[in-house]
């Protein structure tokens, strides 16, 4: 199996289980559309991927510690994130209104379940524990929020990235995965999955 | 006499969520706490029957806390809630004392089953 079909398998269960939670939590108004893509890509090009490096988007980051380590993030655009908040907290009004401490707090939690559910998918699949920190969050142009996720990162030169798209209540909603384990990191993985020979 | 409940989670919207779904079904939350350090000392303070226990937090974690609150009370009932479900976390929380572990985000109705199995 090539390393991207994995990963989109992988995503197809972590992200199957994060976005029926999800649904649960928006009391089903949350229907996954389509199945998500997996690439990797350098990081300029990972950039224009997701929307461009001038576009606002909302970005949470986690360190992730134990048998595999690195850095993951959830990013997607200002406008899915504003929804998925309206939903979530069933409120309404001006952006500054709708990303006060409950509303950030809110974004946080759903990128918290969106890479803890990836996370928690690899680690049955491989036995290897893969523990996720306090998330940050970042709202800000994507160049600045790839910068933060960056900036602890100890990757080469590539990223990961899941593309994950769902509607709600008729209003489409994508949202992006990014995987940044440190170098040499995916291998324990592979190895776990004995893919090595592949 | 309803059961009384104390809520740890670091994030404030999660809180509210688990807040909203305990008080509809007849408990009372008696207190809220943020991270683990939190947890410990409103547990002596407000000796809640119940307590919800994220694990990833800032401070103190949530196994830190487990087993802090059963080195005061070895008879505490505490459910954990928490986003990380992988095995060894989970057998590393019912090890320190926990009585269940719920993977977020969870149906009410799963927290309302843990609640009354912890403290029928």
């Amino acid at each position: 199996m090539e390393r991207l079909d994995f990963l989109r398998e992988l995503g197809n269960i972590g992200i199957g289980h994060a976005t029926t939670a999800l649904s649960e939590m928006l009391q089903g108004k949350l229907l996954r559309l389509v199945v998500p893509d997996a690439r990797i890509l350098p990081f300029e090009e990972a950039a224009a991927y997701i929307g461009g490096l001038d576009e606002i988007v909302a970005g949470i980051f986690m360190q992730i510690s134990g048998d595999v380590t690195g850095h993951m993030a959830f990013i997607l655009p200002i406008e899915s994130a504003r929804t998925l908040v309206e939903l979530l907290t069933q409120r309404h009004g001006t952006d500054e209104e709708i990303f006060d401490e409950l509303g950030r707090s809110a974004l946080e939690e759903i990128g918290n379940i969106m890479i803890t559910s990836y996370l928690n998918a690899l680690s049955a699949l491989t036995d290897l524990v893969m523990s996720p920190s306090i998330p940050a969050l970042a709202i800000d142009m994507a160049g600045a929020v790839w910068e933060s996720v960056l900036a602890g990162a100890l990757v080469d030169e590539a990223v990961t990235i899941i593309r994950t798209d769902f509607s709600a209540d008729g209003v489409d909603i994508g949202g992006n995965i990014v995987l940044l384990p440190d170098e040499e990191e995916f291998q324990k993985i592979e190895h776990a999955l004995g893919l090595e020979d592949f | 006499m309803p059961k009384t409940v104390l809520i740890t989670d670091d994030t404030a919207f999660m809180r509210m969520t688990l807040k909203n779904v305990i008080q509809k079904n007849g408990y009372i939350v008696v207190g809220e706490a943020a991270d683990g350090e939190e947890a410990v000392a409103k547990y002596l303070e407000l000796r809640p029957d119940l307590v919800t226990m994220d694990i990833t937090m800032p401070k103190m974690d949530g196994i830190t806390a487990i087993k802090e609150i059963m080195r005061h009370d070895p008879n505490a009932r505490i459910i954990v809630c928490s986003a990380m479900g992988q095995k060894p976390m989970v057998i590393e929380a019912l090890n320190a004392g926990a009585k269940d572990f719920l993977v977020k985000p969870f149906d009410a109705d799963r927290v309302i089953e843990a609640l009354r199995k912890a403290a029928p």
